[in-house]
């Protein structure tokens, strides 16, 4: 009996121990706050060995704090850091071997990148045939090789950047966290350093804390996204199910461009659509199916490039919500054509149409159709 | 004239202008009338004379006394700003740093030795530091000391008083420089496993070496050349160069030996700046 209660005991021993292993990175119940303001809520999350997951959120969402709270630049007020199985929440900053990229870059300017890249490299008392090895392969994965006796004020801030990406991954950390490090960067060469820091976070493996406001970036890098808004968490998932199964308003709005309506729900009959109504009046037709909000108000939201623009009538398919509209803006962007238009008694809506012979034709003023599909529209309960 | 006016206006030279013309006409030309003086000799009880001689020059070059003055007042000098490195940097480390609520009071009180009167300040320090001083008489009540300790009229009563005065022009430049340093270098540092010592003295310590320099030129040449206090705790009798040209001009009359001091002490000064000058470019080549 006593041996059998022992046996089981190690059993449970073992599952935590496959389970710390499981996760690269495991935060539980954290939160800050700051003299009055919350800025972290009863946050908890587990990241994978080798993701690459990122916070996103509007400033002041706690992004930010929650990542200093990771390299331990801030004290969490209560809540546990586990790192690769180590409990770390009072662990010193210097000891947890950590990589960070911070937004300014925070490079020495006092020292050669080859000095800025081997800080991290001399606290191991390497002899230093091996920094000066470890040095010019992180060079050499930042493609910076050649420029190791350069100040930091004579390089661009792309250089800059990548010495810094450089500088946090020569000691080889445990995990790599990044704060808004392409925002300084002009737009193109953000899109650049997205593609580099992508092939970089793949090659080296090492798991990714990416912080960032800005949401085309966050659904192009990362595994998953953790999406933040005042201190908690509204949703966690990969890119794509962020975007095609939000699940609250702030999301549907936060990622990619769309038009919201707040609709009660008037009756769920057997057919395959259900007529709703806004606000006004304005009333079209949504795929109801499994949603259990009979008599509810709900969010319906319409992503803008699923709504259809023709200056004739769309072919009668059944169910097809579909409205004349006068365009009252047109912008053109190249791939695409975005549109604004007024419905006959109804709302303002904004659409995308690709750039083709049929958006190319329609102009503000014009009388037009638009339409979209009813199982296009993506509905939440109203939150809050 | 409108070719003098262009080049005013485009180099930014006219922007200096107001300023320029108050050093000239108050400094730097009564400094040239003083020069032809310098070259001239003093006899007691007949006045200067009219014929030109390198003669006092070649006395502060020969003189032993003179070199022990000067000696002395550069030695001083240095102590003195050693002392305010020493005493000022942590002050203006913390101050720089810190978040707290009394940090403008603090940043006060370090100002406020200016803001006294130099013989009052001066006096005070007397009270404290001579032989039945505050200092003096607490120290043998409690029985650390039988005799009486020399705090004042020789070199430690100097260092003391002036280290008082100028620690503030020490503590505001350096301040100045630790405030510039951004949180995010030492934050980077740390991440990168330095410890507080090693972040320091590898990326404080560095960056804040310009502030400290100019910190350190001005206590200098200010030490050097300050009068009253030197006067007020070194005595009458133990000297350093600026009591001994102020002795010169105005009870010994002797205006030319006087001059040629204050020339040497000039550049002394100049030779600390044009060092530093030469330091302070090695070291912020890559900063700027």
């Amino acid at each position: 009996m006593l041996w059998l209660s022992f046996a089981c005991a190690s059993e449970l021993d073992l599952n935590q121990e496959v389970r710390k292993i499981l996760y690269a990175l495991t935060i539980k119940n954290l939160c800050k706050t700051f003299g009055t303001s919350v800025a972290v809520k009863d946050f908890s999350i587990d990241i994978n060995d080798g993701e690459f997951l990122t916070f996103l959120g509007p400033s002041g969402c706690g992004k930010t704090t929650i990542l200093r709270m990771i390299a331990g630049l801030v004290t969490p007020d209560r809540g546990q850091i586990v790192l690769q199985g180590l409990d770390v929440t009072h662990v010193p900053v210097h000891k947890r071997k950590i990589g960070l990229v911070f937004q300014s870059y925070a490079l020495f300017p006092h020292m050669t990148v080859f000095d800025n890249i081997a800080f991290g490299l001399r606290r191991n008392k390497l002899p230093k045939k091996d920094i000066a090895k470890r040095v010019s392969s992180a060079l050499e994965k930042v493609r910076l090789d050649g420029l190791d006796q350069r100040f930091p004020k004579q390089l661009s801030g792309g250089q800059q950047q990548r010495v810094a990406l450089g500088r946090a991954i020569a000691p080889e950390p445990s995990i790599l966290l990044l704060d808004e490090p392409l925002s300084n960067l002009d737009k193109q060469l953000r899109m650049e350093m997205q593609v580099e820091l992508k092939r970089l976070q793949q090659e080296v493996g090492v798991t990714t804390v990416f912080v960032t406001h800005d949401q085309s970036e966050a659904m192009a890098m990362s595994d998953r996204i953790c999406v933040l808004k005042n201190g908690e968490v509204q949703q966690v998932d990969s890119p794509e199910q962020l975007y095609h199964q939000p699940q609250n308003k702030f999301i549907a709005t936060f990622l990619g461009r769309s038009n919201v309506f707040e609709v009660s729900v008037k009756k769920i009959t057997g057919d395959r659509f259900t007529m709703l109504e806004a606000d006004g009046g304005f009333t079209f037709l949504a795929d109801m199916t499994g949603k259990k909000c009979e008599g509810n108000k709900v969010h319906v939201v319409i992503r803008h490039e699923v709504i259809k623009i023709s200056k004739n009538k769309p072919k009668a398919k059944k169910g097809l919500n579909s409205f004349t509209a006068n365009v009252t803006f047109r912008a053109f962007s190249g791939s695409s054509i975005e549109f604004m238009a007024t419905l006959s008694d109804g709302p303002e809506i904004m659409l995308k149409a690709d750039n083709d012979e049929n958006s190319q034709s329609i102009f503000p003023g014009d009388s037009v159709w638009v339409s979209w599909d009813p199982k296009a529209a993506l509905i939440n309960k109203l939150d809050g | 004239m409108s070719v003098l006016w262009r080049w005013l206006d485009k180099s930014g030279v006219g922007l200096l202008s107001p300023l320029t013309i108050i050093l000239l006409v108050i400094f730097v030309v009564p400094l040239l009338f003083m020069f032809p003086t310098s070259l001239l000799l003093y006899t007691p009880g007949v006045g200067i004379g009219s014929e030109w001689t390198l003669e006092n020059y070649i006395q502060i070059a020969t003189d032993s006394y003179y070199h022990k003055v000067i000696l002395r007042s550069i030695g001083m000098a240095f102590t003195v700003t050693l002392a305010t490195i020493v005493i000022g940097y942590p002050l203006a480390y913390f101050l720089a740093r810190t978040n707290s609520r009394i940090r403008n009071w603090l940043i006060l009180l370090v100002i406020f030795p200016m803001l006294l009167n130099l013989v009052v300040r001066s006096f005070g320090w007397i009270a404290l530091l001579s032989k039945n001083g505050l200092i003096n008489e607490a120290l043998i009540s409690v029985g650390i000391i039988d005799v009486p300790l020399k705090l004042i009229f020789n070199l430690t009563g100097l260092i003391i008083g002036m280290t008082h005065i100028f620690l503030p022009f020490m503590v505001l430049l350096v301040m100045g420089a630790i405030q510039n340093i951004p949180d995010d270098l030492e934050e980077a540092a740390a991440v990168l496993g330095g410890n507080s010592a090693r972040v320091f003295f590898s990326v404080i310590f560095p960056l804040s070496v310009p502030g400290l320099l100019s910190g350190g030129i001005l206590v200098f040449i200010l030490s050097i050349s300050a009068l009253v206090t030197p006067r007020l705790l070194g005595g009458p009798t133990y000297k350093v160069i600026s009591t001994l040209i102020f002795d010169e001009f105005m009870q010994l009359l002797n205006w030319p030996a006087g001059s040629a001091l204050a020339f040497v002490l000039s550049f002394i000064a100049l030779v600390v700046i044009w060092l530093s000058g030469v330091i302070t470019r090695r070291w912020m080549e890559h900063l700027i």
